[in-house]
Order: structure tokens, then C-alpha cells, then sequence
């Protein structure tokens, strides 16, 4: 298997490229463009960054390992973010994940066989005020109950593999 | 030294220094002693350990003198109470998840970690060993090098020889903050030809050699210093070597030994791991044919073919024998009217040679050869001609021979058997010298002194040659 960039992120990154004064700097989005192409980042992709911004393999592969937010494992459709930090877990953070996971048969960095859901614990979100929270991909998910959790699901399982 | 030099003081007394350089690597040559995991001397400074930390006149904290300029007039502290305190800590730091498994571990004894907790750290331990975080032990990077991640103190010293020196870029650190730990990419390996050199760059035991894992306590090792024998380059190298119960004196590994103007602080792997060939299949009887000989017996034989056989002779020498060897040859060629030859076109390896510290001139001591005349074409031969083989690697074409060998002939090769066959000991078991290459004369101990009886090149000669002969050393001088 091997990585080519989409004609439009090839065309983003090399207009980034003029902003900088090195091609290193383009290390971050060129890692955020493949992980959008594939949904994880691939070592065929990472080859073709470190091609991309003459960093070595190996360091770009450091760089991946150190942000939380990279996945160098396929992810499922659906990746559910648990908010773990102080305000969600004092509002029955604990229940939503037990619940999650007894539902999906998974554990916390795991994804279903069916490659639906893939269910992380995540650093706060930034809303307390909501507590408990969850983010299923780019959109966040307030005041949680077992019962609101099963309604979610339910939808997104309706709407099989697309978003 | 362009710059001049300027004053600083270091824990109360005035010292010269290079005004160039940073604060660590002067202050260590000048003899201070400053605890360092990530700042080596051929890999520079990175700033990421922490350890080095000094107190300096007028600054707040205690700074890292690796990456401190010098600065005329300053003062500085490398003892006292509060900057050993900071060492502690930052020990105590290092110290966290490491298992401490020292008995077991392969570094100890020459460990950095080990060392400085003996003359900084002896703090009572804050973690009980069940709460200490377990990361993966035992990974084969590949290369004969093998990962213990629980050991690593991440100085990064693998990770920038493999970036800035061997430019092969295989190992980084993943992850981040505590849950760092080095690995190569998933999937891939240490594939460069001097990959082993990070075992000795690892200041802890997180990267030790497969080969040397378990074999022996460095405390038991004694060293010699002495010269790779497997290419022209003449790396400078330490041999360790123990003589341990019940067991012959032994070779447990090659590790490079500092010489600038050869191979800096490294070998390469194939020369380290070159050891095995001088203690393995080695020729320990004469042989008459393939008949066994007693020693005395051999001798009078080779004698009596010298002076009674009517053939003219040929001597084939090693281009690996010392220049003290090549010289007695000389004598030897001389006194029975013999031509002397060391032909090089056998150790010519295009294969083996790179651009660094590997030579595709396999010959540890080809300058030398040329250097005292000895012709390096192979003549022509025929079973008319006697030929005294010493170990030549083609010396062996022709049945009218005798050898002189320090290996058991390799089987599988078509060998005729020699008329006569004599053992003599591989170079660890002597000394010498050998010019390298680019003509840098570099002399080797002897390394093993084995119960094994046989004789050194030069012990045979000795029955041949004239005591007062002074041909040897005439030879020496328009040598060296």
C-alpha cells in the first residue's frame, strides 16, 4: 500500500510551503492532511512527510507518537472521546464509560469489530458547565445520561458509515 | 588555539580556559568531575539530561554547563551542598521507573547512572518497586543491540549517532513526557554497519551487545589496548579479556579506544565482533601431511628441507603480520636465499570498504609491507619451487609447501595437504607494530597469555635465524 496526497491537500500544503522559511515547518498540517485522507496515519504516510518536509522517518514518526490526537491505528467511523478530567468525573463520567463499554463490548482504545465506534478518554473538553461530556468526532455531546448515550448511538448506527 | 584564553574560577581556584567552548566539555578535560548522561564527547551536547547542572555567580538557578558559554571572570560551582542536592533530585528523577535490576544487568560497573548515584545520590528511595511503571525489556533493535526501555534515562546519545554520525536516521524517541522510550520505527531495524558503537554510547544498560549479554562482570576484565586487525583503517581498539576459573585466558569483546586522527570513539561492528576469529579453530599441532607431529620433531623436519632440498624458495607473508614479523621474515628470506612476497591482491574486498572507517584493503598491515619493500605481486609457482606459506590466505596452491598457521585450514576449501605443517599464535597472542592506511604507525600489546604452548612467528623464526644478525632491525628502522 502506498500514500498519495490528494491533488487539493497537495495543493494546500504547498501553498503553506511559501509561508515558512524551512519545509519543516509543514510537519504538523502535512500530518493532520493524512490523517484526514486516511484517518489514521499510516508508515506510508509518514514516509511521504518526512519526503515532504526532509525530516528523517524516524522523527516523523516521533512527532506522531507525541500528540495524543495523531492515531496510528485505523480508528472506527465513530471515534466517542469520555471526558475523564475533574467536572465530568464528579458528574458520573464513570457510569457513561462503564455504560459505553458494556454496550460495545470494547475497552477505552479499542474499536468495534463491525469498525463503527472506536472509544477513547480524553483530557478536558472545555465544558464543565455540561458535565459530562463527550465529543464523537468534531461535534460534542452535553449533560449525559445512559439513556441519552443509547439514543446517540442508536442514530449514529442508523446512519451506518456516513457521517 | 586562535582565541586566547581567559580566567574563570572553579570552586575557588583561577583555571585557563578555552573561551570557545561550552562549560562542561572544558571543565571535564581540565579534570573536574561533573555528572553527564546526554553531552558525549564526539556527539556534543544536547541539553536534555539536566545533570550537568553547575552554580554560576550571579545567576539564580544552577544552570546546565554543557550548553553554558564561557564567560571571562566567572565563578563557578561544581560542589556544595545545594548544587548536590539538585543532582539528587534530578538522580532521584531518573531514578523513578528505573528496576534498579543492577546484579543482573550487563552495564554495571560501567555504568554512569550507577556511578554518580554512588557519589551524588544514595537518597532513601521514595517509590516502592510495586508502584514503579514496567515498560517492554529485551527488544531487538536489530544489529546485535538489544533495548531494556525500564533502563533508558532518554539522553538521546543512540538517537544522534544515528542522525548526525551514521546518517542513518533509524531510532527516535516516541511518545512524550514520562511515557517516552526510543524504538526504531515499527517494523524496521538498526541496519547500519556501526550500529553496535550505541552500546557503548548508552551511558545505562538500556542498549547492550547480544554478543557480550551475560558472558561476563566488566570487573573482571582486564584491558589492553591494541589495533583492530580487520581492514587497513588500523582502528585503535581496547581489548577486554578475563581469565576466569577454570577457564583459559578469554576474549569477551573489541570496544573502540579513542584515537582522532583514525577512528574517533568508533569501530565498526564487523571489527568489533572480529574477535571470535582469534580464539576459534585455531591450529594447535604440526602435521606432517596429515600425520600429527610432535613440535621438535617438525622443526628439525622444516630445517632439513631449508638446507638439504635443492628447490629454490618462495616465502608468502600475511600482510596482516606486525612490521617487527615482516622484518624478521626479511632476515629469514636472506639467510636461505629465499624471495620474500606479500601479495595483496587476496585481501583486496571491494564489498567491505565504505567511505568512513571501513577499507576495502582488508590488510591490517599493507603499508607496512610496502613500506620495507617486500614485493606484493604473487609470482608464479610450480611445484619446482618450495614455498613457505606464513599464513598467506592463497598461499596454498602448490603441494611442494610448508605452512606456518595460525588456523585450522577451512574444510571446505580444495586445499592440497602441505608437506609440512607448523601452528604459530594469532596476533592478540603477540605484539607489534602496523602502519595503517594513511601511514599512522599504531603499536598492540600482547593481549593473551594462554596456557596453549604455541609459538609466536617470531619464537619459530628464532630457530632459523642468526643471533647476532642485526638485519632485522636495519630492516625496522627504514620502516618505521
Amino acid at each position: 500500500m502506498s500514500f498519495t496526497w490528494t491533488s487539493a491537500h497537495r495543493a494546500e500544503l504547498d501553498a503553506l510551503k511559501e509561508r515558512y522559511p524551512s519545509p519543516k515547518a509543514l510537519v504538523l498540517p502535512a500530518l493532520w492532511k493524512v490523517q484526514e485522507q486516511e484517518g489514521f496515519l499510516s508508515l506510508e504516510g509518514i514516509e511521504a512527510v518526512a519526503e515532504l518536509t526532509g525530516y528523517s522517518k524516524a522523527e516523523v514518526y516521533g512527532v506522531a507518537t507525541f500528540y495524543t490526537m495523531f492515531h496510528l491505528q485505523p480508528q472506527g467511523t465513530y471515534t466517542l472521546q469520555v471526558c475523564k478530567t475533574l467536572s465530568c468525573a464528579l458528574n458520573g463520567q464513570g457510569t457513561i464509560l462503564d455504560h459505553l463499554k458494556e454496550r460495545l463490548g470494547i475497552e477505552v482504545g479499542e474499536t468495534t469489530p463491525d469498525g463503527q465506534f472506536t472509544l477513547t478518554q480524553v483530557e478536558c473538553l472545555g465544558s464543565c458547565g455540561t458535565a459530562p461530556v463527550m465529543q464523537v468526532n468534531d461535534t460534542l455531546h452535553e449533560h449525559l445520561t445512559p439513556e441519552s448515550v443509547d439514543t446517540l448511538l442508536d442514530t449514529l448506527s442508523d446512519k451506518g458509515g456516513s457521517l | 588555539m586562535s582565541t586566547q584564553s581567559v580566567t574563570i574560577t572553579v570552586d575557588g581556584t583561577p583555571i585557563e580556559v578555552n573561551p570557545d567552548r561550552m562549560l562542561l566539555p572544558e571543565l571535564l578535560d581540565k579534570g573536574f568531575s561533573i555528572p553527564h548522561f546526554c553531552y558525549q564527547e564526539s556527539l556534543g551536547s544536547d541539553g536534555n539530561c539536566r545533570m550537568c547542572m553547575v552554580e554560576i555567580a550571579g545567576k539564580k538557578r544552577p544552570q546546565i554547563s554543557c550548553d553554558t558559554p564561557i564567560v571571562a571572570g566567572m565563578e563557578v560551582r561544581t560542589r556544595g551542598e545545594s548544587i548536590e542536592k539538585v543532582r539528587r533530585d534530578i538522580l532521584e528523577l531518573e531514578l523513578i521507573n528505573h528496576p534498579v535490576d543492577c546484579p543482573i544487568c550487563d552495564q554495571a560497573g560501567e555504568c554512569s547512572l550507577q556511578d554518580y548515584y554512588m557519589e551524588y545520590g544514595l537518597y532513601q528511595g521514595k517509590v516502592d518497586k510495586k508502584e514503579k511503571h514496567h515498560f517492554d525489556k529485551h527488544i531487538d533493535l536489530g544489529a546485535n543491540v538489544l533495548h531494556d526501555q525500564e533502563r533508558c534515562v532518554l539522553c538521546q546519545r543512540c538517537v544522534r549517532f544515528c542522525r548526525d554520525v551514521t546518517h542513518t536516521d533509524e531510532l527516535c524517541v516516541a511518545g512524550r513526557g514520562d511515557h517516552s522510550y526510543i524504538t526504531t520505527i515499527p517494523g524496521e531495524t538498526l541496519h547500519n554497519a556501526y550500529a553496535m558503537n550505541v552500546t557503548d554510547l548508552c551511558p545505562v544498560g538500556a542498549l547492550t551487545s547480544k554478543d557480550f549479554r551475560f558472558q561476563q562482570r566488566v570487573w573482571f576484565l582486564a584491558t589492553s589496548p591494541s589495533v583492530c586487525h580487520g581492514c587497513a583503517k588500523g582502528c585503535a581498539i581496547d581489548i577486554d579479556h578475563a581469565k576466569s576459573k577454570y577457564h583459559d585466558d578469554t576474549i569477551y569483546r573489541f570496544r573502540p579506544r579513542k584515537n582522532p586522527e583514525i577512528n574517533g570513539e568508533f569501530i565498526c561492528d564487523a571489527g568489533r565482533l572480529s574477535y571470535k576469529e582469534t580464539q576459534t579453530y585455531l591450529l594447535r599441532t604440526c602435521l606432517a601431511k596429515e600425520e600429527i607431529l610432535a613440535d621438535a620433531e617438525a622443526l628439525d623436519r622444516m630445517k632439513a628441507i631449508l638446507t638439504e632440498d635443492e628447490y629454490p624458495i618462495v616465502v608468502l607473508a600475511d600482510a596482516n603480520l606486525y612490521t617487527e614479523e615482516l622484518a624478521a621474515l626479511q632476515a629469514f628470506a636472506r639467510t636461505f636465499h629465499a624471495q620474500l612476497y606479500a601479495p595483496l591482491e587476496a585481501y583486496h574486498d571491494p564489498a567491505f570498504g565504505d567511505d568512513w572507517l571501513k577499507s576495502s584493503q582488508r590488510a591490517a598491515n599493507a603499508e607496512g609491507v610496502k613500506r620495507l619493500g617486500i614485493a606484493t605481486e604473487m609470482p608464479t609457482l610450480n611445484d619446482n619451487t618450495l614455498v613457505i606459506n606464513v599464513n598467506h590466505p592463497d598461499g596454498h596452491r602448490t603441494a611442494n609447501r610448508i605452512d606456518l598457521l595460525t588456523h585450522r585450514p577451512d574444510e571446505n576449501t580444495e586445499r592440497v595437504p602441505a608437506r609440512l605443517t607448523l601452528p604459530i599464535a594469532p596476533w592478540v597472542r603477540s605484539s607489534g607494530h602496523l602502519i595503517n592506511e594513511d601511514g599512522i604507525e599504531q603499536y598492540c600489546e600482547q593481549v593473551l597469555r594462554r596456557n596453549d604452548p604455541t609459538p609466536t612467528l617470531l619464537e619459530r623464526l628464532a630457530h632459523f635465524l642468526d643471533k647476532g644478525d642485526d638485519t632485522i632491525l636495519d630492516n625496522m628502522e627504514t620502516a618505521l
